[in-house]
């Protein structure tokens, strides 16, 4: 087992809040296992967010979720009484709609969307004609002699997401689409394996279907969401600041850490989500975030004001510059 | 700027275990190039001591024994001198006997020349959705006389591999797959859970729901399944991930098939991959082009792989199966593969012949380019 001392990743612990905390301008946060575990707002979030709003701090969501549109999910943080507006959201439904756009994915093609509700509406945003969605999970398959499963000859590609409705009309559908139709595009929103969309356990990822559709095609897809840096272009031109300048919060290594880390970007590892210490001290893990911590309560001084009962404890350690930021109670 | 993903991995086919065979274990590196992670994988039989599986037919693998470049497959002229070489057939059956549920032309009196020069004929599919002897009875429907005993379906080989490890009585086996799978293995004496049935069940995501799964599933079977859903995946995912030394056993990995005459189908490489992006995971596999089944039937026969030819549509299942076993091949053209897609460049597999279908043996005729 990695101590913190042979190991890259740095536990955050007491420090120079200021210094480095003044080096960040703008924090990304995923969403699932950081902000929330399915429909459950993880403890001290909401305080946290307010406390860097009003330190100036700009902030974006980019989740790899692609089962909700932008707008949806503003809806779902405002059900969890935090305030966000759409156009801080990064969602891969979106990413994969902007991807079409800058490719100039011609209006007349039509696309086919392996996922849920989310995905048809960004591309419905974005001008395009999706078919496919939720409905055609209720679809069932005939396989008898003479029966030609049909399929439209005008989709021009295919995006793969999370998909709960997951079904062999789907994966038939798609596979056609995919070797049948000339230069039929192949899109994954993601590849996660597994995600936290109850609070209680982990449920297959985007990257199941996005596999089964591997299988049937013998194809790999475009990836538009963490870790491609797709996403990252939107930022950058969204913030106006270095990607220096930006760290990224985010609980799987493999998608929030490398995307973070691949542009530039500072990293923190939370513990709240799928990844846990020991997964991270693991000796075949060579993805090593800047920093990790857990999301905790606690109550200590500092040397900022305090004003609520509960803490958010982010430590950073790194350069000789230590920095805390917290909240305690009174 | 957008990477795009390449990872591939190799499969794990397992091999009959018997002490006749030499035995090695290979690790494998499963490289997922996006995420950076390098995990080795070691994959072991917790009910025995002994690992026992031979990484190959694969086309991204490297073969011990097949470094060497083969010579281009030949239309095949002479098929008497073809059936006076070998002592039995392996025939594949969709896209070489029939396809969907329609025979192809010739096949009855081809079989039955056949079995007039004396050879053993045998069948060996990766079609999992039924069981030897609904097979049997399908070869019977078509006007075809085969026995139970000269089938070989994925199905059989799923439940033949467990029997093979002594796969404990005492733990459930977990199916995502159709009732062929269900058959073997209540046959074969192992209790299992899920299959059809489990297509009916519905996922609810919402706060303080959690799918409680069985402890004591020991091993999971993934084959073709048109009812696969949400329910499945998780439930296959949850007992591999966390039941200590359970199994991810794949029926097959091809991925379209003939289910119908008039087109292709998803096949079970669709399902097993859904499960290799949850777990990330490779399964044992134990149909076409691992050499489990060709083991088997090699010792329960008795034949020697030299006296064998295989027959199959398809070249990354069929061929390289029959290639794996050190039999001669014969690939037909009443299939999958079009004769462009055997001269494609991008095409590796060659086999010893090839030709139209399968009734070519009995007219003498030669395949046109």
């Amino acid at each position: 087992m990695l101590n913190d001392e042979t190991m890259k990743a740095k536990f955050l612990s007491h420090g120079h809040a200021k210094e480095l905390f003044d080096s960040i301008e703008a924090f990304i946060f995923d969403c699932d296992g950081v902000i929330w575990k399915g429909d459950t707002l993880i403890d001290g979030v909401s305080q946290t967010l307010e406390m860097l709003r009003s330190k100036g701090k700009k902030l974006a969501f980019v989740t790899n979720n692609s089962t909700k549109s932008r707008r949806q999910y503003a809806k779902k943080f405002h059900s969890l009484g935090i305030s966000v507006p759409e156009d801080e959201i990064f969602c891969s439904s979106f990413a994969a709609s902007m991807y079409l756009k800058s490719i100039n994915f011609p209006q007349d093609k039509k696309v086919y969307a392996f996922g849920e509700e989310g995905m048809l509406e960004e591309l419905e945003l974005a001008g395009y004609t999706g078919l496919g969605g939720p409905e055609d999970g209720k679809k069932v398959v005939e396989l008898k002699a003479n029966s030609l499963f049909e399929h439209d000859k005008s989709v021009g590609a295919v995006v793969v997401g999370l998909d709960q409705y997951i079904n062999y009309y789907k994966l038939q559908y798609a596979t056609l689409c995919i070797r049948e139709n000339p230069g039929c595009l192949f899109i994954a929103t993601n590849r996660d394996a597994v995600g936290n969309m109850t609070d209680l356990q982990e449920w297959p990822g985007a990257g199941c279907m996005v596999a089964a559709v591997c299988g049937s095609t013998e194809k790999e897809p475009i990836v538009v969401g963490k870790p491609s840096t797709f996403m990252m272009e939107f930022l950058l031109k969204k913030f106006n600041v270095t990607s220096s300048r930006m760290c990224m919060v985010g609980d799987r290594l493999d998608t929030d850490i490398l995307f973070g880390q691949s542009a530039g970007c500072k990293t923190l590892l939370v513990l709240s989500g799928v990844t846990t210490q020991s997964i991270l001290q693991d000796p075949s893990n060579e993805i090593q975030p800047d920093y990790y911590t857990e999301i905790q309560i606690q109550a200590e001084k500092t040397g900022f004001k305090p004003k609520e009962t509960k803490v958010f404890n982010i430590v950073f350690v790194g350069n000789a510059m230590l920095c805390e930021i917290h909240r305690c109670g009174s | 700027m957008l990477s795009a993903t390449s990872s591939k991995a190799l499969s794990t086919s397992a091999t009959l275990f018997n002490p006749i065979y030499t035995h090695r274990v290979f690790t494998q590196n499963l490289d997922f190039k996006l995420s950076g992670f390098k995990r080795i994988c070691y994959y072991s039989n917790p009910f025995t001591q002994l690992v026992s599986f031979k990484c190959k037919g694969n086309k991204f693998s490297r073969m011990a024994s097949n470094f060497s470049m083969r010579a281009s497959a030949q239309p095949l002229k002479n098929p008497d001198e073809l059936i006076d070489s070998v002592e039995t057939f392996i025939f594949d059956c969709d896209g070489v006997i029939w396809k969907g549920d329609k025979l192809i032309d010739g096949v009855p009196e081809t079989l039955d020349m056949l079995r007039s020069k004396g050879k053993r004929l045998v069948f060996v599919t990766n079609n999992s959705t039924k069981s030897r002897k609904q097979y049997g009875k399908k070869f019977e429907s078509l006007g075809l006389n085969v026995s139970e005993e000269e089938i070989f379906a994925s199905s059989f080989a799923a439940a033949a591999y467990l029997k093979s490890i002594n796969f404990p009585k005492d733990k459930k086996i977990y199916v995502i797959g159709e009732d062929g799978i269900l058959k073997e293995l209540e046959l074969a004496g192992f209790q299992y859970l899920g299959g059809p049935v489990d297509g009916d069940k519905k996922i609810e995501l919402k706060p303080g729901f959690m799918m409680e799964h069985d402890k004591n599933v020991g091993a999971v079977v993934v084959g073709f399944d048109r009812y696969f859903n949400y329910y499945k995946v998780q439930y296959g995912t949850l007992c591999i991930r966390e039941n200590p030394g359970c199994l991810f056993i794949a029926t097959n990995r091809d991925a379209v098939t003939h289910l119908t005459d008039a087109q292709e189908w998803a096949g079970g490489g669709s399902m097993v991959g859904a499960l290799c992006g949850s777990t990330r995971l490779e399964p044992l596999v134990v149909g076409k082009p691992s050499t489990f089944m060709m083991d088997y039937l090699a010792h329960k026969f008795g034949i020697l792989k030299s006296q064998i030819c295989m027959v199959g549509d398809r070249l990354d299942t069929d061929i390289l199966f029959g290639q794996n076993g050190g039999c001669k091949t014969l690939l037909v053209l009443s299939g999958v593969t079009t004769l462009s897609a055997l001269h494609s460049p991008s095409n590796s597999i060659q086999p010893d012949f090839y030709t139209n279908k399968i009734s070519d043996f009995l007219s003498l005729k030669a395949v046109t380019a």
